[in-house]
């Protein structure tokens, strides 16, 4: 690897972990109490969290943009306080946290879910607060669950495009990441450029894949046992 | 329930049957700056031909890589003579079809309500950005890079651009109001909603659009026919306009 494409690497690497620890807390409630809480709410909230998922990237985009231009509602805020979002790493980081959003949350809806909730109760009897039997029972109970969705929505959050590109731009060195460094090398004829940056996203896919895949494969084995 | 199914899957066929060619048409692949007029030009020339004219809009060199690669235009009108040089190169082009007859200006632009002073090229240096159409390959960043190297300048604003994907789309990124200037063409200026003009640039590198049909098209005839009608006064008209400069036949 190169030392441009490797500060390439370095950028996506970095902005894609801090998007995910991002929604991570936000995640982690979010799912508890869609897999708790029924009826109609609930519906109309997952169907709110999954939109990124179906909505076309540049939509995302395009909605971030005009709540953030500089009069726009949330940008004359920010640009009074002095914070810069737009064309900085931080919109590269907005971009994939909302896009990567549902991809973090439905396994750990799922794996929330499972919980026989007579473990919950038994925890409630025992004494402890609602917190602490989420954070003593619930939660490692589905840890699984909450790293593939951990993995997921990073691995979501290298490959973002649509929305990135709409509110950050393809600037090299700021707010270039793989994804899009691969587009602006095409486009100006570097095919040579962008196709060593190919091989190292088909790595990178790889290693993502095959982690997840031994982990639900030994899930599997345990329950079978 | 099966019903039901036979019901979707009958929508989906016709859905998929539903994408069918009713006229004879013809795809212009045009550079982002031509946008407007191009498309005026186009329904004009499809109510009096019979003609459909449809077109994909974009930067002058990701086009010309599409016409490269195969992609069915059947006219390609670049914002340099570069891309086209390139597609005479590949066979792709017929030297003699090509018509070079329309100039446009450079112009910088700033946020409607921007407050920075940027009235000559050695204030751009004093700001943290300048977006500019890619520069290493779409010609209105081509052009603004000639410009500021002739005046000394390039080595400073290189580290300050913001690249985009056509000239349109640096233009977009001044309007949010958080880049706070580009180069683009006067033409473009015109289209601003949330930008507006600082300065005109004087002086700058000669700009020449070049228009000629795709030699592999299948529609040849009514290419070329289009050609004539861009190059002939209802083009030209439509051109000056929209504020393009018409130069006389130039001989290559």
């Amino acid at each position: 690897m190169r030392a441009d494409d490797f500060s390439i690497f370095l950028l996506t690497l970095r902005v894609a972990a801090i998007a995910t620890l991002l929604i991570l807390p936000l995640g982690i409630f979010a799912a508890w109490h869609l897999a708790r809480r029924g009826g109609a709410l609930r519906t109309l909230l997952e169907t709110v969290v999954s939109l990124p998922l179906v909505l076309p990237p540049t939509a995302v985009g395009l909605l971030l943009l005009e709540a953030l231009r500089t009069h726009g509602p949330l940008g004359r805020l920010l640009d009074r306080a002095g914070i810069e979002i737009l064309f900085t790493w931080k919109a590269v980081v907005l971009a994939t946290a909302v896009m990567s959003f549902p991809l973090l949350v439905r396994p750990m809806r799922t794996a929330f879910e499972e919980i026989d909730p007579r473990l919950l109760a038994m925890g409630r009897s025992l004494g402890s607060g609602p917190v602490a039997v989420f954070r003593r029972v619930a939660l490692p109970l589905a840890w699984r669950g909450t790293l593939a969705g951990v993995l997921l929505a990073f691995s979501r959050a290298l490959g973002e495009f649509g929305a990135t590109i709409m509110i950050a731009g393809s600037i090299p060195g700021r707010t270039q990441t793989m994804a899009l460094a691969i587009f602006q090398r095409t486009h100006i004829g570097q095919d040579e450029g962008a196709m060593r940056l190919v091989a190292v996203t088909v790595v990178i896919a790889f290693a993502i894949v095959w982690t997840s895949e031994v982990l639900t494969r030994r899930r599997t084995q345990r329950t079978a046992a | 329930m099966r019903k039901s199914w036979l019901l979707a899957l009958v929508c989906f066929a016709l859905l998929v049957v539903g994408i069918a060619e009713p006229r004879p048409e013809i795809l212009v692949f045009g550079a982002a700056s031509l946008t407007e007029s191009l498309e005026e030009l186009g329904k004009s020339y499809g109510e009096k031909s019979g003609t459909r004219v449809v077109f994909s809009f974009g930067a002058s060199s990701d086009l010309a890589r599409q016409v490269q690669a195969g992609a069915p235009a059947d006219v390609f009108f670049s914002a340099d003579t570069a891309k086209m040089d390139a597609l005479e190169r590949a066979g792709l082009v017929r030297a003699g079809d090509r018509r070079e007859f329309l100039s446009n200006g450079l112009v910088v632009v700033v946020p409607s309500d921007s407050t920075r002073r940027v009235s000559n090229a050695e204030d751009l240096v004093s700001l943290p950005r300048i977006a500019l159409a890619d520069p290493a390959a779409v010609p209105a960043g081509i052009y603004a890079k000639k410009w500021l190297a002739g005046l000394g300048l390039w080595e400073r604003i290189a580290p300050r651009v913001v690249p985009t994907l056509d000239v349109r789309a640096a233009l977009a990124a001044v309007e949010t109001g958080a880049i706070p200037a580009a180069v683009v063409y006067r033409t473009d200026a015109s289209t601003a909603r949330s930008a507006r003009v600082a300065f005109a640039v004087v002086n700058g590198p000669e700009i020449l659009y070049s228009v000629a049909p795709v030699a592999s098209s299948k529609n040849s005839q009514a290419a070329a026919a289009f050609v004539a009608f861009l190059a002939g006064p209802e083009g030209r008209g439509e051109f000056t306009k929209r504020g393009f400069v018409i130069r006389g036949t130039v001989q290559r």
